[in-house]
């Protein structure tokens, strides 16, 4: 076999170009998925089950369904049902979020319920509000639990982010698939995606993994 | 100071507490003691109603806690609670589990609450610990630390549920001289224990509660040495 290295040269500034923008993708999503998350977990968790079964239903349909139809419903049904037109990368990024949200708010229920409800008991007893004893108490401890499934839902978005190729939205992903389809090849393009998505996760994992055990120490 | 009428309690079908009455006086040491599962805790923690009760009336210092109207943060700002396993914040340092609900709760500023934060310490022994974590002490030094904390809210009245029974045994003593010597000073104290010399010689009052009623209340010689009803008889002669 006749490895070209000089179609990855050719196409090392668009495969760049994308690389950034599924950085760019991955990171806006991510921000906004984990704020999103943090709120539809938070409802869950009301006490009130009514108000609670609209944030339960999202992460039901959300978790439920394939990413890869969401982005299809939000690009050509969602977003052009609201602006008249659509456009891949804002489609991709609500997409991403969207999905992101459902897992993370399961994160953030997971972790806010596993603090030994003593904690809230202790400071609550103390004539502390619910909402402060949430912000001073409960969420410093739950956050620390979260951050490896936080770091692991990180590294899942970015990953999928790929699939918005479908969409043409111009990531790495589509790039390959570009490069691909000029010289018929499949090696180059998709190895040099996967050689790319790999040292982006090991990074996204080195700087999660230092986060993490610097909060330990603390 | 503390004034129950008719308190009930169930969870789900399950009444633990059936028709509770009972009184504190200012100043005055009440010890609960009874069989586990007789509803003790469950009192104690309807007293600040960190458990919701399903009836009846709690009134303290003359305001009734349980009417809907009454903020019942205000209330347990009044009414300091020490819980059998510490629940101190593992996050925060000895000094800012302190010092974390006067700075929130009472407002006061950061020189205020640490100043009274390191008075309390020291009131308890632990001036030294004030930056080490809840982690790296001991379970007595946790539970003199979980009554400073408490009593940085300046209360009135102070609920302590088997704050000795999680301890190591050469622990508890350092826990209950720090018990005796608020008693000394006349915090109103409701304690729930299965130290029966604690209650000997610190107690005014000690309540006898079994499934969910009080059987017998008196002072702790008559308690201890002339048991009036037979189920107090029995428990007395298996705990002593
Ligand atoms: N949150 C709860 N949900 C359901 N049942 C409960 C709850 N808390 C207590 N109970 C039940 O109420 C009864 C009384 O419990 P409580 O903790 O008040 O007893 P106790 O006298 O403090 O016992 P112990 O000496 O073991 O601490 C028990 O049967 C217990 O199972
Ligand atoms: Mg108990």
């Amino acid at each position: 076999m006749n490895f070209r290295w000089d179609i990855i040269f050719e196409y090392a500034p668009y495969l760049l170009k994308g690389t950034i923008l599924t950085i760019g993708l991955s990171v806006s999503s991510i921000l906004i998925g984990t704020f999103l998350g943090l709120l539809i977990g938070l409802g869950k968790i009301m006490r009130n089950k009514v108000l609670a079964f609209p944030f339960y239903c999202y992460v039901t349909v959300f978790r439920g369904t394939p990413l890869l139809v969401q982005i299809f419903l939000i690009h050509f049904g969602i977003v052009p049902f609201f602006t008249g037109e659509t456009n891949a990368i804002t489609a991709g990024v609500i997409a991403l979020s969207l999905n992101a949200a459902a897992y993370i708010a399961e994160i953030f229920r997971a972790g806010i319920q596993s603090i030994d409800k003593g904690q809230m008991e202790g400071a609550r007893s103390l004539g502390m509000t619910h909402t402060q004893t949430m912000i001073h108490v409960v969420l410093p401890q739950a956050f620390k639990r979260m951050i490896p499934p936080l770091g692991n839902e990180f590294i899942v978005l970015l990953k999928d982010s790929s699939l918005l190729c479908v969409i043409a939205a111009p990531e790495l992903m589509y790039w390959g698939k570009a490069m691909g389809g000029q010289y018929f090849k499949v090696w180059e393009p998709y190895l040099a995606c996967a050689f790319i998505y790999l040292c982006l996760t090991l990074i996204l994992s080195f700087v999660l993994n230092r986060l993490e055990s610097r909060l330990k120490t603390e | 100071m503390i004034k129950v009428e008719n308190l009930k309690k169930s969870f789900g079908d399950n009444e633990v507490l059936k028709n509770i009455n009972a009184i504190v006086a200012p100043q005055e040491v009440v010890v609960v003691i009874g069989p586990s599962g007789s509803g003790k805790s469950t009192f104690l923690r309807c007293i600040n109603q960190l458990e919701t009760i399903t009836g009846g009336h709690i009134f303290i210092e003359g305001l009734d806690t349980t009417d809907k109207k009454v903020n019942i943060n205000k209330v347990r700002t009044e009414v300091g609670m020490v819980f059998q396993h510490f629940n101190l914040f593992p996050h925060k340092t000895v000094i800012d589990n302190i010092m974390l609900a006067p700075l929130k709760v009472r407002k006061v500023t950061k020189e205020q609450a640490s100043q009274r934060g390191m008075e309390l310490l020291k009131k308890v022994g632990l001036a030294e610990k004030a930056n080490a974590y809840p982690d790296s002490l001991s379970g007595g030094q946790k539970q003199r630390v979980a009554i400073a904390r408490a009593l940085a809210m300046e209360p009135k009245i102070m609920l302590f549920d088997e704050p000795t029974s999680a301890l190591d045994p050469e622990m508890v003593g350092e826990v209950l001289e720090v018990m005796k010597q608020l008693a000394k000073e006349g915090m109103t104290m409701v304690v729930v224990t299965h130290e029966m010399g604690f209650a000997k010689e610190v107690g005014d009052r000690v309540i006898f509660m079994d499934e969910g009623f009080i059987i017998e209340e008196n002072i702790p010689s008559e308690i201890f040495d002339n048991p009036q009803q037979e189920r107090t008889k029995a428990f007395l002669s298996k705990v002593l």
